[in-house]
């Protein structure tokens, strides 16, 4: 049963690295401002989402599993609030660079 | 989250004390229970309390617990969906993207309701919501202009639509 979890944790966690990665490729690759965001905000947010996932198993108490999915959740909250400011102002001034 | 409705100033109470508890069992999940951090989470819960109220004020929309449900699965597979489908675009050698704006006339009027519809939508496959244009449709970014981001867009917004008991 342990080796069970540890096994779908390390699975989980690594999923959720290959999607940061894939995010940080995409904004160092992706052509504009705008395009860089989606890479952030989409692959990262899943990543995030991957690497609580499997850490949920290993969570000491139920608090501590709850604050993992808190953590993830404000995550997404600001994340894409923050993607929606930045795109606004991109589009209206255009790219700071 | 509605109050019941009935006396006004009574329903303002209840959801005042409705939502204090919640945002401090929220606060104190986060920090652990600590006295000398209370007057901290106690300035924060009266913070969230007052924006939550100013910007949802009580009894004004009825959500509906099954079509949420519908509308958070529909969330965590659009996430997959949508983080899948850019690190394959960040990975692919070729860097297959069409990136432009498409617009997206919303049934939602202005106001919290839509900045929420918004939020999440920032999180679906390829599109990124960038403000309106001057007759009130939302200016969607895309990865790639040939997907159908106008009919997903508008399905995801009935959903939304019926989760929060607009129809």
């Amino acid at each position: 049963m342990s080796l069970a979890l540890d096994l779908f944790s390390i699975a989980a966690i690594s999923a959720g690295v290959f999607f940061f990665l894939a995010g940080t490729v995409g904004l160092l690759r992706f052509p504009d401002a705008l395009s860089r965001l989606h890479a952030l905000t989409k692959a990262d947010n899943l990543g995030l989402g991957l690497i609580v996932l499997g850490l949920l198993p290993r969570a000491e108490s139920l608090l501590a599993a709850l604050m993992l999915v808190a953590i993830w959740a404000l995550v997404q909250l600001a994340g894409a609030t923050a993607a929606q400011l930045i795109g606004r102002a991109v589009r209206r001034k255009g790219p700071a660079i | 989250m509605s109050a019941p409705t009935g006396d006004a100033p009574r329903g303002l109470k209840q959801a005042t004390a409705a939502r204090a508890t919640l945002f401090l069992a929220f606060w104190l999940m986060i920090s652990g229970w600590a006295p000398a951090d209370l007057p901290v989470g106690l300035a924060a819960v009266a913070g969230a309390t007052w924006t939550s109220l100013r910007l949802l004020p009580p009894g004004g929309s009825r959500v509906r617990i099954g079509s949420l449900a519908s509308l958070v699965a529909s969330f965590l597979r659009q996430s997959i969906v949508s983080g899948t489908d850019v690190a394959r675009r960040a990975l692919n050698p070729r860097l297959q993207l069409r990136p432009g704006f498409v617009t997206c006339p919303l049934r939602l009027p202005p106001g919290g309701e839509r900045s929420a519809f918004c939020a999440l939508s920032s999180l679906m496959p390829g599109t990124l919501p960038t403000g309106t244009d001057e007759h009130g449709a939302l200016l969607v970014h895309c990865l790639d202009i040939g997907q159908p981001v106008a009919a997903n867009l508008a399905a995801e917004e009935r959903l939304f639509i019926r989760a929060v008991g607009g129809e």
